[in-house]
């Protein structure tokens, strides 16, 4: 188990990054050419398939409070990322980049997040050689 | 003492050809579709062959794949079944993202289980394919597999005229899936995949899916119970928002 453990940290270690398989399906209702941030305090965590989300109050420069609703991947490709379920929790207070949808609603994709430990995740694993692989 | 030679000989031999054919390889385990696509060594990347379909059929599928670049252009990309939780069937199931399959040989049968909408698969060893028109239409067909030497040799027919094939392609009950899956080296897999239709194809499209081994990764859970994408009346894809 340790030798093939090696060889596959080895291969990670050497990947170049190519188009793998097809994607669960399009994302292309967000603008990923845009990226905003957003802080503010979580009111709910989704830990669930085939999408998470992470619903979040931001409060702009005069207190006036926007709710919006962030898509993540799945359960399965966050934790190969490092995430956990009970990574966040309602009144957390979190700092996320996102792609907004393109259509001006409230809604968006993540990008990154700074958790409230100070943690940075991202929305799938982490770059080469990261995550759980 | 002549005969006791020859059968001397006789089990010699047999003994020398059973040492002959090894054992087939063990894929039992967990791969990783994506990270075998990252693999550095194009060698062990197999390119694909042209996608040729026939006349009737290529001018619909590029028209199809316009609407769908324009429509994804909008923000609103056509929905495929994956956004209503409808499982991908095969072929597609095999390399979904970055969900791995889990490979369970057991006697007589080789099971493939996809995390991705936790689909299964069958491939039953060493038994005769029927006639497709015997096989009812679902989304993994009928499999039948056997051992060619270091590589498993699975033929699929029955796969659903609705069930999209390689990048998209329509498809007919005529459909036949030939794999070739075999260890291309120490933790690399490959699946060579050849689909023939002729009632669709010019002539057979094979592409090579590469995975490589997840060690000690346990599979995990995916029961699509809270899609919040849904698909408009012009097939569009929307997410559901929420106030709080």
């Amino acid at each position: 188990m340790r030798r093939w453990a090696r060889v596959a940290v080895c291969a990670i270690g050497t990947a170049i990054v190519a188009a793998p398989a097809i994607a669960h399906h399009s994302f292309a209702m967000f603008d990923t050419t845009r990226k905003v941030t957003l802080a503010g305090t979580v009111t709910m965590f989704e830990w669930t398939n085939p999408h998470a989300y992470i619903e979040l109050d931001v409060p702009d420069e005069k207190g006036l409070v926007k709710h919006w609703s962030i898509e993540l991947g799945s359960p399965s490709i966050l934790m190969q990322g490092g995430w956990k379920f009970k990574d966040l929790k309602y009144g957390d207070k979190v700092t996320a980049i996102v792609s907004p949808l393109k259509n001006g609603q409230a809604g968006a994709l993540l990008s990154t997040i700074t958790m409230p430990d100070g943690r940075v995740l991202g929305n799938g694993p982490l770059p080469a050689g990261g995550g759980r692989q | 003492m002549k005969i006791a030679l020859r059968a001397a000989c006789v089990l010699l031999s047999g003994a020398f050809v059973q040492a002959q054919a090894p054992a087939p390889p063990d894929l039992t385990g967990v791969w990783s579709p994506s990270n075998g696509a990252r693999v550095a060594d194009t060698a062990l990347r197999p390119p694909p062959t042209p996608l040729v379909l026939k006349p009737a059929y290529a001018a619909p599928y590029e028209a199809r794949r316009k609407v769908e670049a324009e429509a994804a252009a909008r923000g609103e990309p056509i929905a495929g079944g994956a956004v209503a939780c409808v499982p991908y069937g095969m072929p597609r199931m095999m390399a979904v993202a970055l969900y791995p399959i889990e490979i369970l040989p057991t006697s007589g049968q080789i099971t493939i289980v996809t995390e991705a909408f936790s689909e299964v698969r069958r491939i039953y060893l060493n038994k005769p394919q029927p006639p497709i028109d015997d096989v009812p239409p679902g989304y993994y067909g009928h499999s039948v597999g056997r051992w060619e030497g270091d590589t498993l040799v699975v033929d699929t027919v029955g796969i659903k005229t609705s069930v999209p094939a390689y990048q998209n392609m329509p498809h007919s009950d005529r459909m036949r899936i030939t794999e070739r899956i075999r260890l291309a080296a120490a933790d690399l897999l490959h699946d060579q995949i050849t689909i023939d239709d002729p009632v669709v194809l010019e002539k057979p499209v094979t592409y090579t899916l590469v995975y490589r081994r997840m060690p000690g990764y346990e599979m995990v859970e995916f029961v699509c119970d809270n899609n919040r994408e849904f698909i408009d009346d012009k097939g569009g894809t929307h997410l559901k928002l929420r106030d709080r």
